[in-house]
């Protein structure tokens, strides 16, 4: 028996309705509120069995609302009004009782954050036995089958191993695939996907989308796909709806509303996306560029010389980085590009003298920062900055804005009070912060505004260098483009010299001058963006660039097939 | 992993015995500089009627003429051989003393706990199967009443009601089956609130967690939602908390007897510190530090048992999958 064929809503028994096949989905005037809080307004669109369709906007912009509405799934305190029809019936009138046989068998879900979406205490099989009961097999053998079968097919190697293990022994792309298997386990008619794979690096991000596309032709599901970045709303979605502020900005044909948006709002996406745009800071990042030729034969800023740090882990050998070399001269920026795990928050935590290396040389402005006593490694520290990755935990929650950015300035005991005062009043009104945030904390600061403190806070030591840790990966990408340009002008008018640490290749070509690729601690390739751009030279690098979603339709990869679950269908 | 565990559990062993040795020094000293003589107190009471002779020899008996240190010394390592030496009152070894006493108090203290653990699992689980609107808001309110009634009046009052008026137990034998039954009740309602609070406050935590939404979406119900996800996260914490409540269940012990008449260390120590009998008071001070610092020591080890993240402690992730992923989790502990 097919898994749905038993459900009152399942999509075989639309077929017997007279006329066009009705949408699978149809959302109409759907509205959600949070006490007096109108989040989502008057929302509509339509998705086809088979289809896929991608909500577009920012954090805040009401997408996830609409997706959990879909689901039955608000928060406490939600309220939804207006009609969610799936297979023509409205959901949201439903009784908990009739809408939950739903949830699972012909609505899947893929969350967010994989990292919280699995029950830490309990193991990654006894989770997927939940997902597996919803096939109303009766064949314990034959259901723990269908669990590994659909682990292989998700891409997880070693199916049994993924079974028996808890939550915190697999890594975020794992347990993104492992929610994506129990999703599509009970073969559900709609899956709704919210952001899933904002927490990845990009060529997994790459492989969790293929497998979607992959899956969306085989299983005949419709995808509803909840993201911020337009590329991948763009190459995923054969329609788009753009929100902002709970309010449909535009909605259309994949192609129609890429090529030629309408409303103000969707060609500002456009225009935020550092894939399609890798030009746009070409004027700010000019100065750079004739620095880097006038300046070949001065100090480098950052010198560092085959740096070799190895970690000893349950007794084995780990070299985190091995043998690396670069420069980066006075006034450019250099971008460090690599996933999780090859080496490149080791490297900067050497660069910073947290680590020491086992060999090598790095030099900071001729100085070197090896070997040296904590004291004296304090002023060396005073030209070296950092930023960190995530805005939201960087900054003490108790502080005002003020006190933080003034805080290094009182460690370094410079200046008087009103000298203090005035350097942190031109140190914000540099990122483009108004004087009326001084006394807020950072709790009443968006994600932006919060990641321009602590830009503004590495900068009133008045640093040369300053290394940019992932600064916009917490950040979406309008967000991101606000932030790029804050650091490029900044770079353009004070002269600062960049370490710039990513995993993303489309905003490294936007701002960096110079790339060093890094893969599993060695440095695999370095040179001019242009060059590594246009003409990768390893593997990697080409692998890399190949995984930065550029906005076009990608056609699915190839298909599989499903003895395990065709047996089942047909016993 | 097997390795670690032991470490662990060898340190946390090591650190209980310092702690009970260091409670034992502490008990020993503030005795020692309370106000207040026993050889004054005690031996020359006219009451008691000693002689000179007599009290000499008590003295020298006790070590009383001793300097401090000297007297915490052999106190301390006749406490180390199980030796808790001889009560000045009755010049009994202290150790029967205790013996007589300490099965009262232990059926007493147990029956607590277990009414204390039933009460806060049926009001916290309790509010998984109420509804908002009617019943679960009173099921809430339920522990901070039972936290605002002191519990000797909670003994009075079941005393009253089940002793006098109902004729349930004859308020005379405190020691009979029923009268053990509302002690065990008086003493547990108060540590019933403090359980029943940490359960509902984690059970609302973990209600609100992404993987209880994700569960749900899979199609489980309340009752399988509970059952299945929430009840093993949100429980595992009491076990710490009734390891910190094992204090309270011996302070109250020692109420809850007085109320309802019982024999037990409660009374003891009543006699014990009314007469300054100071090796009773060491021994039972030392006895029920013993019995914390033990309670807590096992709650410690048992705790990694029951909760696989606690099993991480300091143990790099699996690698189990793909070459590019695998690196990762590796690289993220060494790094993070």
């Amino acid at each position: 028996m097919a898994p749905q064929d038993g459900l009152s809503a399942s999509p075989t028994r639309a077929g017997i309705l007279p006329g066009p096949t009705p949408p699978l989905l149809r959302v109409d005037g759907l509205s959600v509120s949070y006490g007096p809080h109108e989040v989502v307004t008057d929302v509509g669109f339509e998705l086809r069995r088979g289809e896929s369709l991608a909500l577009i906007g920012e954090s805040g912009s009401g997408k996830s609302t609409i997706a959990r509405s879909v689901l039955r799934l608000l928060p406490h305190g939600g309220r939804a009004t207006g009609r969610v029809e799936f297979n023509g019936q409205d959901v949201l009138g439903l009784s908990e009782r009739r809408f939950r046989p739903l949830r699972g068998r012909a609505i899947g879900f893929v969350p967010q954050d994989p990292g919280n979406a699995l029950n830490p205490v309990r193991t990654i099989g006894a989770q997927a036995e939940e997902a597996a009961a919803l096939l109303d097999q009766p064949d314990t053998a034959l259901r723990k089958r269908l669990i590994l079968e659909t682990f292989a097919q998700v891409g997880l190697d070693t199916p049994q191993r993924v079974y028996d293990a808890y939550p915190y022994q697999l890594s975020g792309g794992m347990l993104q695939r492992v929610l994506i298997g129990l999703a599509i386990l009970p073969r559900p008619a709609l899956l709704v996907a919210d952001e899933p794979t904002s927490a990845l690096d990009v060529t997994i991000q790459k492989r969790i989308l293929d497998l979607l596309s992959q899956l969306r032709r085989d299983l005949d599901i419709s995808l509803l796909l909840i993201t911020h970045d337009l590329a991948i709303a763009a190459e995923r979605a054969d329609s788009l709806v753009v929100l902002k502020d709970g309010v449909v900005q535009e909605t259309g044909s994949t192609a129609l509303v890429f090529s030629a948006p309408a409303s103000a709002y969707a060609r500002k996406l456009h225009a935020d996306v550092p894939a399609l745009n890798p030009d746009r800071y070409a004027d700010l990042r000019g100065t750079g560029f004739r620095r880097l030729q006038a300046g070949l034969r001065e100090t480098p800023k950052i010198a560092v010389t085959a740096v070799t740090k190895t970690f000893t882990v349950d007794g084995k050998a780990l070299t985190a980085v091995d043998g690396v070399t670069f420069t980066v001269p006075a006034g450019t920026t250099r971008a460090l590009v690599g996933e999780s795990g090859s080496g490149k928050t080791t490297t900067v935590r050497l660069l910073l003298g947290i680590e020491q290396p086992d060999s090598g040389d790095i030099r900071i402005a001729g100085e070197p920062i090896t070997g040296r006593s904590h004291a004296s490694l304090r002023a060396v520290r005073r030209h070296l900055q950092l930023v960190y990755q995530n805005p939201f935990t960087s900054l003490d929650p108790t502080w005002k804005v003020e006190s933080l950015v003034r805080e290094p300035l009182d460690r370094f005991g410079i200046g008087t009070r009103r000298e203090r005062a005035e350097r942190v009043r031109v140190a914000l009104a540099d990122v483009g912060l108004g004087e009326h945030l001084l006394a807020r904390r950072p709790d009443a600061l968006s994600g932006g505004q919060r990641q321009r403190v602590a830009i503004a806070r590495s900068l009133i030591l008045k640093p040369d260098v300053i290394v940019l840790d992932e600064p916009t990966s917490a950040l979406d990408v309008s967000v991101q483009a606000d932030i790029v340009e804050v650091l490029l002008a900044l770079q353009a008018k004070l002269g600062l010299t960049y370490l710039f640490v990513s995993h993303d290749l489309a905003l490294v070509r936007q701002l960096a001058h110079a790339v060093s690729i890094m893969h599993r601690g060695r440095i695999v390739e370095q040179g001019a963006v242009s060059d590594i751009f246009d003409n990768p030279q390893h593997a990697y690098t080409a692998a890399l660039l190949a995984a930065v979603p550029s906005g076009l339709a990608r056609p699915a990869p190839q298909s599989r097939s499903w003895p395990a679950l065709n047996a089942a269908r047909t016993a | 992993m097997r390795q670690r565990y032991l470490t662990y559990a060898a340190k946390r062993l090591a650190q209980a015995v310092i702690v009970i040795l260091l409670t034992y020094v502490f008990t020993f000293v503030v005795i020692s500089i309370l106000p207040g003589d026993p050889i004054t107190n005690v031996l020359r009471d006219p009451q008691n009627g000693f002689t000179e002779d007599q009290i000499k020899a008590i003295v020298a008996a006790q070590g009383l003429d001793q300097p401090i240190p000297v007297q915490l010394w052999t106190s301390l390592s006749h406490f180390l051989a199980g030796d808790l030496g001889l009560s000045m009152r009755s010049t009994r070894p202290v150790t029967t003393l205790i013996a007589e006493v300490l099965p009262s108090t232990l059926v007493l203290a147990s029956s607590g706990l277990a009414v204390a653990l039933l009460l806060a699992a049926v009001i916290a689980y309790g509010t998984q199967f109420l509804s908002k609107r009617f019943g679960q808001g009173l099921l809430r309110a339920f522990p901070s009443l039972f936290l605002s009634v002191p519990n000797f009046v909670i003994g009075l009052v079941l005393i009253h009601t089940f002793g006098f008026q109902l004729g349930l137990f004859r308020v005379i034998e405190p020691e009979s089956a029923w009268a053990t039954f509302f002690a065990a009740i008086a003493l547990g309602i108060p540590i019933s609130a403090q359980i029943a609070e940490v359960l509902i406050a984690n059970l609302d935590t973990e209600s609100r967690q992404e993987y209880a939404a994700v569960a749900r979406s899979r199609g489980l119900g309340q009752a399988r939602l509970f059952a299945k996800h929430l009840l093993k996260p949100s429980s595992l914490p009491v076990v710490t908390v009734i390891a910190l409540t094992i204090g309270e269940l011996l302070g109250g012990s020692l109420i809850t007897e007085t109320v309802f008449g019982r024999m037990g260390i409660g009374s003891l120590v009543q006699r014990s510190a009314a007469a300054q009998d100071l090796p009773v008071l060491q021994a039972v001070v030392s006895l029920a530090a013993v019995v914390f610092v033990l309670v807590n020591l096992i709650a410690d080890l048992v705790y990694p048992l029951l909760d696989p993240r606690l099993r991480l402690v300091g143990d790099a992730k699996q690698q189990p999958n793909t070459a590019d992923e695998s690196s990762a989790p590796t690289l993220q502990a060494v790094t993070g």
